[in-house]
C-alpha cells in the first residue's frame, strides 16, 4: 500500500512539475456547444442570423471558461429551421441525437408546440426567443427560459400607458393571419376591453396572408372605421413599413405600433417616406441603456459592415448568462442549471440590470425581466417615448 | 412498350430490418423521413406515369394528417383507426377531384391539384377547431399490441412496414394490366386508342389518382404521429415541389427510380442541414444536370449504360 | 359599404389590374406559342426589381440607364435559355415544366445568397396623391399602370402587325404546318420567349418603388399570374387584360367587403371554378 501511494505521489509530482514547466495546450479545451435552431434563410432571417452573432460576441468575450476543473469554449452550432415546425423538430432531433448539443436558442413561438415534448423527454436547456407566453414558459418546461419580453409584458404593463399618453382611444389591428397576428389580436382585445372604463374601443381587425405587400383595399376597410391607432405587431419590418406607406396614401393620420425589435428607422423611412411619422415600437432603444449596449454596435458594425440586427444584444447576455449560470452550478446538467439561473440575476445586461420573474402569471420563474423601452418615429428618427421596467409577476 | 422489369432486391429488405439493432436513434430518424418521403414518391410516380403531374400532393398528405389528427385527438379514436379514416378520405376525396379535372390535360390538371392543395391548407388555418394557425399538438402514438410506440425503435417498424407495403403495391400495379393500360393514356392518342377498345379510361384515371391519394393520406397520418404534431405549414407547395424533384432526378418508372431520388435526396438534405439557400441550390443543380443529360433519371443511368455495353450485332 | 368606399375600392382594384396584367403577359405569350409553363417566371419579375434596387440604388445608375440595361439582360437571358434548355427537351413537357421549376429554384438561391434576406426598398420616383373627388390614387402606381397598358398596346402592335408576330402566331395555331410553310420557328421560338422574359422582368421593374424587393417575392407573382391567364385563357392577350382588371377589382371589392382572408379564398375559388366549368378561360379556344 505504502509503496503504491508513494509511487503515485511520485507520479503526480512529475506531472504537476511537466505541466508547469510546458505551456497549457490549446488543445486541452473541449467545445461547449450552444445549437442555434431559427431561421438562417427565408423572410424571418434577420432573427436568426442576429443570435449568431449574439453567439459569436459573447464568445470572444467570454473566451476559455472553467466548470469543474475542466476547461471550454463555446462553439455554435447553427441550425436553420426557416421557422417551420417540421424542420425545428428536425433539427431538434438532430441537435440531441447526432451531434451532442444539450443547449440552445430555439426561435419562434409557433414552433414550440412541437419541440416542447422532445425538450421535455430530453431535458435539452431551451432559451426560448419568442413572446407568446404561458403555452411555452411554465412549470411543466423547467428548462425553457424566455430570454426576450412575453407578449404579456408588452401588451398588459406597456400598452395602456402609451394609449393614455398618446390619448389613442379607437384601437385597431392589422397583421398575418398566423397564430402569431391571431393571439395578437385576442391580447388587444382583452386589453381594449380592461380600458372601457377610460374610452379605449376595438374597432376591427384585418388578417393578411405573411408574404401580402398590397394592403391597400384591407387598410380601407379598416380605416373606415376611424382608428386613433393601428396595431401592426407580428409583421416583419418591411411589412410594417408597406402598412405605414400605404395607409398614409389613403389619408391616414394616425399612429402605427409594432413590439418587433428588428425595425429599422432608416428601413422604415425608405419605404414610407415622411409616412414613417407616428410609427410607435417597443423594444426599440432610441437612445443607448448602456455602454455595453453601445460597445456591442460599435462592434457589430465593424464586424458585419451593418447595423445591429435586433436579436443581437439578448442573444449576446443570454449566452454570458447561462454560461455563468453553469459555472455557479458547477455542472452542465440543464436541469441544475435551470435553477441555479432562475435564482440569478446579471447586472450587465446590455438593456440594463435583468432578473427572473413570471412566478405567478407563469407558474415559473421563467420570464426575463429587464428594462423595456417605446420610441416613436419623429422626423424619420427613433425618439424616446417611455421606458419602464419589464416586470411581471 | 413494357417497362423493363426492375425487382427490389431482397438486399434492400434485409437492410431494412437489420437497420433499427445497428443504427443510432438519430440515423433512426433520418430512415424514417426517408421512408416516408419515398412512399409519397412512389405514390406520386404512380400519377406521373399516366401522364398527369399533382403539384398539390402535400395537400392530401395535409388532408390525411389532419383526419388522423382530428379522430385521435378532437374523437379520442384509435390512431389505427385515425390511419384508416385518413386513407379512406383521401381516396374518396381524390376520387371526385380527378372526376372533375382528370380530362383536363397538362397545366390545368396541375393547377387545380395545387389550388385544392391551398384551400385544405387555409381551412385547416381558418377554423380553430382544426388548430387553426398553430395546429394541434400532443397527437398520440398508436400501440401494437400493448406496447405503445413512443421510441425511435419502435415507430420504426411502423414506417416501414406501411412503406414497404405501399411501395411494393405501386411497384406491383404498374406490372398488371391496370398498370398498363395506365400507360397508355399517358398521351391524347394513346388515350383515345384505349377508349376505342371499351377501356373506361375515365374511371381508370380516377382510380390511379384516387389510389395515390389514399397512400399519401395513411402515411400522412403516420407523418403527423411522428411528429406529434401537426399545422398548415409543414405539408405546404413547397413539399410538393420537393416530391416532383425527388420523382425527377430519381426517374419515374419502376421500383428504383423513386426510391433512389426520394432516398438519395433526403439523405443528402440531412447533412447539408445548416445549409438553406445552399441546400435549394444543390438540389436544383443536380435536377437541372440530371434533365439535361439524362431525362429519364437516374434510375434510367444502369438502362442506358446496359443498352452502351450490350454488343450489337452487324457491325 | 358607402359609395366614396366603394370607389375607392374600384379604383385600388383598376390599378392593381394593371399591374397584375403587365407581371402575366410573358407567362400567357410563352405558353400561348410554345405550350410551355415558364415557372421561373416569378424569379423574372424579382430579378427585374431586384436588379432596379442594385443598380439605381446601390450602383447610383441613372433610371435611364438602369432599366433598358434590365430589359436587355432579359432578352439575352430569354434566348439563351431557350436555346439551351428549352430546344434541348422539345416535345416533353414533364421534363420542360420541371427544368423551369429547377431554373426558378436555382435563380431564387442564388439570390437568397447573394442578396442576403433583408427587405430592400427603391425609394419612390413619383411622390404625391391625385385626388379625383373622394377618391385617392397614389400617383407612382397610376404611372406603372399606364406604363403597363402602354406595353399592352406595344405587345398588341407586335403580335397583330409586324411578320414576326405573324410568325409567332402560325406556330401558335399549328407548328409544322408553320414549319413547311417555311417559318423559322427556332428563331420565332427564340424572340418570344426573349419577349416573354422581358414583360416578365419589366413587371418587376416597375413595381419596385411601389412594395419592397426581397428574394422570395417571385412566388406571389407567379401565382397571381397563373391565376390569371387561367381565368382569362392560356394564350389570350386579351383574355389576360379583361381577367387581370376582373380579379383586381374582384379582389379589391372582396376585401373590402368580406376581408382579405376571404377574399384571398374567393380568387383561388374563381380559378378552380374556371378550370372545372370553362378550362379554355374567357377568351381562350377549346382545343
Amino acid at each position: 500500500m505504502k509503496s503504491m501511494n508513494r509511487r503515485n505521489a511520485v507520479r503526480s509530482l512529475a506531472a504537476a512539475g511537466v505541466s508547469a514547466a510546458l505551456p497549457m495546450p490549446a488543445l486541452a479545451q473541449e467545445a461547449f456547444k450552444i445549437g442555434n435552431l431559427s431561421p438562417l434563410s427565408g423572410p424571418a432571417a434577420a432573427f436568426g442570423i442576429g443570435i449568431n452573432r449574439g453567439i459569436e460576441l459573447a464568445a470572444e468575450d467570454i473566451g476559455v471558461f472553467e466548470v469543474a476543473g475542466k476547461r471550454y469554449k463555446i462553439e455554435m452550432v447553427p441550425y436553420d429551421t426557416s421557422l417551420d415546425p417540421g424542420k425545428t423538430v428536425a433539427a431538434l432531433n438532430r441537435a440531441v441525437l447526432n451531434d451532442n448539443v444539450r443547449y440552445g436558442f430555439i426561435l419562434g413561438a409557433a414552433v414550440h408546440g412541437a419541440v416542447l415534448p422532445i425538450i421535455r423527454q430530453n431535458g435539452f436547456f431551451d432559451i426560448f426567443m419568442g413572446a407568446a407566453g404561458k403555452e411555452v414558459t411554465n412549470a411543466e418546461n423547467p428548462t425553457v427560459f424566455r430570454f426576450m419580453a412575453s407578449s404579456d409584458q408588452l401588451y398588459y404593463t406597456f400598452t395602456p400607458d402609451i394609449y393614455r399618453k398618446l390619448n389613442i382611444k379607437r384601437v385597431a389591428f392589422m397583421g398575418p393571419n398566423n397564430d402569431l397576428g391571431r393571439s395578437d389580436v385576442k391580447v388587444l382585445k382583452d386589453i381594449a376591453a380592461g380600458l372601457k372604463g377610460e374610452g379605449v374601443e376595438f374597432v376591427g381587425e384585418e388578417l393578411v396572408e405573411l408574404t401580402s405587400k398590397d394592403f391597400q383595399a384591407a387598410l380601407l376597410r379598416l380605416l373606415a372605421k376611424k382608428p386613433d391607432a393601428i396595431d401592426t405587431n407580428a409583421s416583419p419590418t418591411g411589412t410594417v413599413g408597406l402598412i405605414a406607406k400605404q395607409a398614409r396614401e389613403l389619408g391616414y393620420k394616425g399612429y402605427f405600433i409594432s413590439s418587433t425589435a428588428v425595425l429599422e428607422a432608416k428601413a422604415l423611412v425608405n419605404v414610407a417616406g415622411k409616412g414613417a411619422d407616428g410609427i410607435i415600437a417597443y423594444r426599440i432603444w432610441s437612445s443607448s441603456p448602456s455602454p455595453l449596449y453601445d460597445q456591442i454596435a460599435d462592434r457589430h458594425l465593424k464586424k458585419y459592415k451593418e447595423p445591429t440586427l435586433g436579436t443581437v444584444w439578448e442573444a449576446y447576455a443570454a449566452t454570458r448568462w447561462v454560461v455563468e449560470a453553469i459555472q455557479k452550478a458547477g455542472t452542465f446538467e440543464t436541469r441544475k442549471v435551470a435553477e441555479v439561473l432562475a435564482q440569478s440575476t446579471f447586472a450587465s445586461h446590455p438593456y440594463g440590470p435583468a432578473t427572473w420573474g413570471g412566478e405567478k402569471t407563469y407558474g415559473a420563474r421563467r420570464q426575463i425581466q429587464t428594462p423595456l423601452p417605446a420610441s416613436i418615429i419623429k422626423d424619420g428618427n427613433w425618439t424616446p417615448l417611455e421606458v419602464r421596467m419589464g416586470k411581471l409577476d | 412498350m413494357r417497362p423493363v422489369h426492375q425487382s427490389p432486391a431482397p438486399w434492400l429488405l434485409v437492410v431494412l430490418l437489420a437497420l433499427p439493432f445497428v443504427a443510432s436513434n438519430y440515423w433512426l430518424h433520418v430512415a424514417i423521413v426517408v421512408l416516408m418521403n419515398i412512399t409519397y414518391t412512389v405514390a406520386l410516380c404512380a400519377v406521373l406515369r399516366m401522364g398527369y403531374l399533382s403539384l398539390g400532393h402535400a395537400g392530401f398528405i395535409a388532408l390525411g394528417a389532419y383526419t388522423s389528427v382530428v379522430c385521435s385527438v378532437r374523437f379520442g379514436l384509435s390512431p389505427w383507426f385515425g390511419m384508416v379514416a385518413a386513407a379512406a378520405l383521401c381516396g374518396v376525396v381524390a376520387w371526385g377531384l380527378g372526376a372533375l379535372t382528370l380530362r383536363l390535360r397538362g397545366i390545368y390538371f396541375s393547377l387545380a391539384v395545387f389550388a385544392f392543395g391551398e384551400i385544405v391548407v387555409a381551412i385547416a388555418r381558418a377554423f380553430d377547431w382544426l388548430g387553426g394557425p398553430s395546429g394541434i399538438a400532443n397527437v398520440p402514438r398508436p400501440s401494437f399490441f400493448g406496447i405503445k410506440l413512443d421510441t425511435h425503435f419502435s415507430f420504426y417498424w411502423l414506417a416501414m412496414a406501411l412503406a414497404v407495403l405501399l411501395v411494393t403495391f405501386f411497384a406491383r400495379l404498374e406490372q398488371t394490366r391496370f398498370g398498363a393500360t395506365l400507360l397508355t393514356l399517358k398521351t391524347e392518342p394513346g388515350e383515345r386508342l384505349a377508349e376505342s377498345v371499351g377501356v373506361n379510361t375515365a374511371a381508370h384515371k380516377a382510380a390511379c389518382f384516387a389510389m395515390s391519394c389514399a397512400a399519401v393520406g395513411a402515411m400522412g397520418a403516420v407523418h403527423s404521429m411522428y411528429l406529434l404534431f401537426v399545422n398548415p405549414q409543414v405539408f405546404s407547395f413547397l413539399m410538393s415541389t420537393d416530391l416532383v424533384i425527388y420523382a425527377m432526378i430519381g426517374g419515374t418508372t419502376g421500383f428504383w427510380g423513386p426510391v433512389l431520388g426520394a432516398g438519395a435526396l433526403t439523405a443528402l438534405g440531412e447533412q447539408l442541414f445548416s445549409v438553406g439557400y445552399w441546400k435549394t441550390l444543390v438540389y436544383a443543380l443536380i435536377l437541372m444536370g440530371v434533365i439535361l443529360v439524362v431525362p429519364g433519371g437516374l434510375s434510367a443511368v444502369s438502362a442506358l449504360w446496359k443498352r452502351e455495353m450490350t454488343p450489337r450485332g452487324g457491325r | 359599404m358607402s359609395l366614396a368606399l366603394f370607389l375607392q375600392a374600384l379604383s385600388i382594384g383598376i390599378v392593381n389590374g394593371a399591374l397584375y396584367i403587365l407581371t402575366a403577359l410573358g407567362l400567357t405569350l410563352i405558353y400561348g406559342i410554345l405550350h410551355i409553363v415558364n415557372f421561373a417566371h416569378g424569379e423574372l419579375y424579382m430579378l427585374g426589381a431586384m436588379l432596379v434596387y442594385l443598380l439605381f440604388v446601390a450602383f447610383e445608375w441613372p433610371l435611364w440607364a438602369a432599366v433598358p440595361v434590365i430589359v436587355l439582360l432579359s432578352v439575352l437571358a430569354g434566348f439563351a435559355v431557350e436555346r439551351t434548355i428549352f430546344r434541348r427537351l422539345r416535345g416533353q413537357w414533364l421534363q420542360l415544366l420541371v427544368a423551369t421549376v429547377g431554373v426558378s429554384l436555382i435563380v431564387q438561391s442564388v439570390s437568397w445568397i447573394a442578396f442576403g434576406a433583408q427587405e430592400k426598398t427603391v425609394p419612390s420616383v413619383l411622390e404625391g396623391v391625385l385626388l379625383l373627388g373622394t377618391v385617392r390614387i397614389p400617383i407612382e402606381r397610376l404611372a406603372a399602370a399606364a406604363i403597363a397598358m402602354l406595353l399592352v398596346a406595344l405587345l398588341y402592335l407586335v403580335v397583330y402587325r409586324t411578320r414576326t408576330g405573324l410568325a409567332m402566331r402560325a406556330i401558335e395555331e399549328d407548328e409544322e404546318t408553320a414549319r413547311m410553310l417555311g417559318v423559322d420557328t427556332d428563331r420565332v421560338a427564340g424572340v418570344s420567349v426573349a419577349l416573354g422574359f422581358a414583360l416578365a422582368a419589366m413587371g418587376g421593374i416597375f413595381v419596385a418603388p411601389i412594395y419592397s424587393i426581397n428574394p422570395g417575392m417571385g412566388l406571389d407573382a407567379i401565382l397571381m399570374s397563373f391565376i390569371i391567364i387561367i381565368v382569362g385563357g392560356l394564350g389570350s392577350i386579351t383574355g389576360t387584360v379583361l381577367a387581370g382588371f376582373l380579379i383586381g377589382i374582384i379582389q379589391a371589392i372582396g376585401s373590402l367587403a368580406l376581408g382579405a382572408e376571404a377574399a384571398h379564398i374567393l380568387v383561388f375559388v374563381a380559378m378552380i371554378a374556371m378550370l372545372v366549368f370553362r378550362p379554355q378561360g374567357l377568351m381562350g379556344r377549346v382545343r
